[in-house]
């Protein structure tokens, strides 16, 4: 079974254009919060902002017993990097993100989750002819190169969205994503498949895990859900039911069942701590929900590729 | 068609979204200077509360570099006040705020010289299904305006309408709620802003809810801006997409004798809001005169036939060669 874990940036102040919801709240108080929830067994650390002071983050970690599934390193910093760190025309940029993800890399070594998860948004451009693709693909080529160079037991995984910042990103889907990875050629450079970026990208995600994992590149999962326009970070299954319990079964075919589901859900203004007791709650009831679907049948509905056959059978389950 | 031009004084500070901080902190002296130096710009969009904490001093640094308050922008969105919404919340405390803030700022427009006051109700919305009684909170918004327009019929309220954020679904979300709205209030002092951007992000066409809003005479206002039609709210330069669709507006603008402003809703990100402002304003210009040049007569005989769009866009694009 998948452990779950809770994006540690997401249990503090979060950001929109127009609101800021919770306060800002330190390393220590964000780990004991994520201990409070019920059903999380760790976090995705954020790098560099819980990096301060690492034998801290060590100790809080022992202390709440939290695994961690990840490092996620933050490929934008307000005030630099304006046209991309991995695929900046300046040279030192380049160098200096490249530099920074070993940093990540070593510290993910250490944790001993070897994987570092990566959404590189200002990877990208707000309108026609701001960039030469061309240039901007090979910068990103030469960048992802060096770093997964360094260490190859660390997993370096993109986390593909189509926008936000940017009016579109570089990683769009999971097609853009596989198809760098295989151009870069590291064997450790691969996916994050966040299921609201992929329904975003208007994939199937059970369809985007598929394609991922032939190319073995399907590295990480992030859980959530939204209405399909915007990355609104919603519970998971709010609005896409059985997108969610096929994108599970698919997983579970895959061999995506012990690892860890890391969540990016945006509290708002509710609870945190409830917030996440309820994402808990219901990640465990759609995989819950998964569990009633008998893999010998469907397997042969499946191959029968009749709706009137499958869905009914599906109803049927719930 | 006359294009008065105004900006919106908030862009030129401080902006951030979920991801990023842009452009430093600047003071209202020091945003009001940015917009002032804005080539073409007579107007200046202000926020009430936030720009009004000293209303002397703003009239003096008005006056200073003669720009007109093109309309008080009242923002109706705090999450201390307006949690669970504004003018649809079931809370009486939270109706009364937000009715007293906008007849607040319409008193202030009548002082100003404006006869305009614009608020984007961001907080009436909902993210998740089940989360609100529609009829209820529909019940409560158009009670609320109705509120709001009664307080003095020589100010014009004006609603923007947005489709989402920062909640999933706002109520008013496009232009047939605005119509509705206008239709069950009645008032004459009652008009939308029209966001070229939002009605992209609704899925609309500009023009058409242009045309649809004067129809009802309901159209008093426009923020000029653009995004790239997958739903997000860019707030880039105008044309820069959509460059046919902003065409066809300015060319409706010009059929149904448009007379208001054509304000500003751009981020200027990286870019700085003064150079971001000069070009989308050169844009609309640009854009406006390109039809002059072509023949409006000509351009309104062409879509005035049925089945004629080949010959409508040979005509458009012979300014190409």
């Amino acid at each position: 079974m998948n452990k779950l874990a809770i994006i540690s940036g997401f249990l503090g102040k979060t950001l929109n254009r127009y609101m800021t919801y919770q306060e800002d709240r330190g390393l220590a108080t964000r780990i004991e919060m994520a201990s409070r929830v019920e059903g999380a067994d760790g976090l995705e650390v954020c790098y560099p902002a819980d990096f301060g002071d690492f034998a801290e983050l060590k100790e809080l970690l022992e202390k709440f017993e939290l695994g961690v599934s990840a490092v996620n390193f933050r490929s934008r910093r307000t005030g630099k990097w304006w046209r991309g760190s991995f695929i900046s025309e300046i040279a030192e940029e380049r160098g200096e993100v490249v530099d920074d993800l070993k940093r990540a890399m070593d510290f993910a070594a250490e944790l001993g989750c070897n994987r570092i998860t990566t959404c590189p948004l200002n990877e990208g451009t707000d309108t026609l002819f701001e960039a030469d693709y061309g240039r901007i693909f090979d910068y990103a080529v030469e960048s992802f190169g060096e770093a997964c160079a360094h260490n190859r037991d660390v997993r370096v995984c993109i986390e593909y969205k189509i926008n936000d910042p940017m009016a579109r990103c570089l990683f769009g889907s999971a097609g853009e994503t596989v198809s760098f990875c295989l151009l870069v050629g590291a064997d450790n450079l691969g996916a994050t498949l966040d299921i609201g970026h992929s329904l975003l990208a208007r994939e199937r995600p059970a369809q985007a895990a598929v394609l991922l994992d032939r190319a073995k590149r399907l590295f990480y999962v992030h859980l959530n859900d939204n209405d399909g326009v915007w990355d609104w970070d919603m519970l998971p299954g709010a609005y896409h039911f059985w997108e969610t319990i096929e994108f599970i079964y698919v997983l579970r075919q895959l061999g995506y069942d012990d690892d860890w589901f890391a969540f990016d859900v945006f509290p708002k203004e509710l609870d945190t701590v409830e917030n996440y007791g309820a994402v808990m709650q219901l990640t465990r009831k759609l995989e819950e929900i998964t569990d009633r679907i008998d893999v010998g049948k469907m397997e042969a509905l499946m191959r029968e590729r009749n709706s009137s056959q499958t869905i009914p059978y599906l109803y049927s389950l719930i | 068609m006359e294009l008065k031009f105004s900006a919106n004084a908030g862009f030129f500070g401080m902006r951030r979204d979920r991801f990023t901080q842009y452009q430093p902190q600047r003071d209202l002296e020091e945003k009001i200077e940015l917009v002032a130096s804005v080539e073409g710009v007579t107007g200046v969009e202000l926020k009430y509360p936030n720009d009004f904490a000293d209303l002397k001093r703003v009239c003096e640094l008005l006056e200073k570099r003669d720009l007109q308050v093109s309309a008080v922008n009242v923002d109706i969105k705090d999450a201390e006040h307006f949690r669970h919404g504004a003018l649809s919340a079931r809370s009486q405390t939270a109706r009364e705020k937000v009715i007293g803030l906008l007849c607040e700022g319409m008193d202030l427009a009548a002082e100003l010289g404006t006869g305009l006051v614009t608020t984007c109700p961001l907080a009436d919305g909902y993210d998740y299904p089940f989360q609100i009684d529609h009829g209820e909170a529909w019940g409560q918004f158009i009670d609320s305006v109705a509120r709001v327009v009664a307080h003095r019929r020589d100010v014009t309220l004006l609603l923007e309408y947005q489709p989402h954020e920062p909640h999933a679904r706002i109520m008013l979300g496009d232009v047939g709620k605005m119509l509705h709205v206008c239709a069950e209030v009645g008032a004459e002092n009652l008009g939308a802003n029209l966001d070229v951007g939002h009605s992209f992000a609704a899925g609309e066409s500009p023009a058409e809810a242009a045309a649809l809003l004067a129809a009802k005479g309901r159209l008093r206002y426009i923020h000029t801006n653009d995004n790239t039609g997958d739903g997000g709210d860019w707030d880039m330069m105008s044309g820069t997409v959509h460059f046919w669709d902003w065409l066809e507006l300015l060319h409706t603008l010009e059929r149904i004798g448009y007379s208001g402003w054509f304000g500003g809703d751009i981020a200027p990100k990286q870019m700085g809001p003064v150079e971001a402002y000069r070009t989308n304003f050169r844009l609309v210009r640009r854009m406006n005169g390109l039809l002059e040049r072509l023949g409006r007569e000509r351009l309104a005989e062409l879509v005035g036939r049925d089945g004629n769009t080949a010959e409508t866009f040979d005509f458009l694009s012979s300014f190409m060669e």
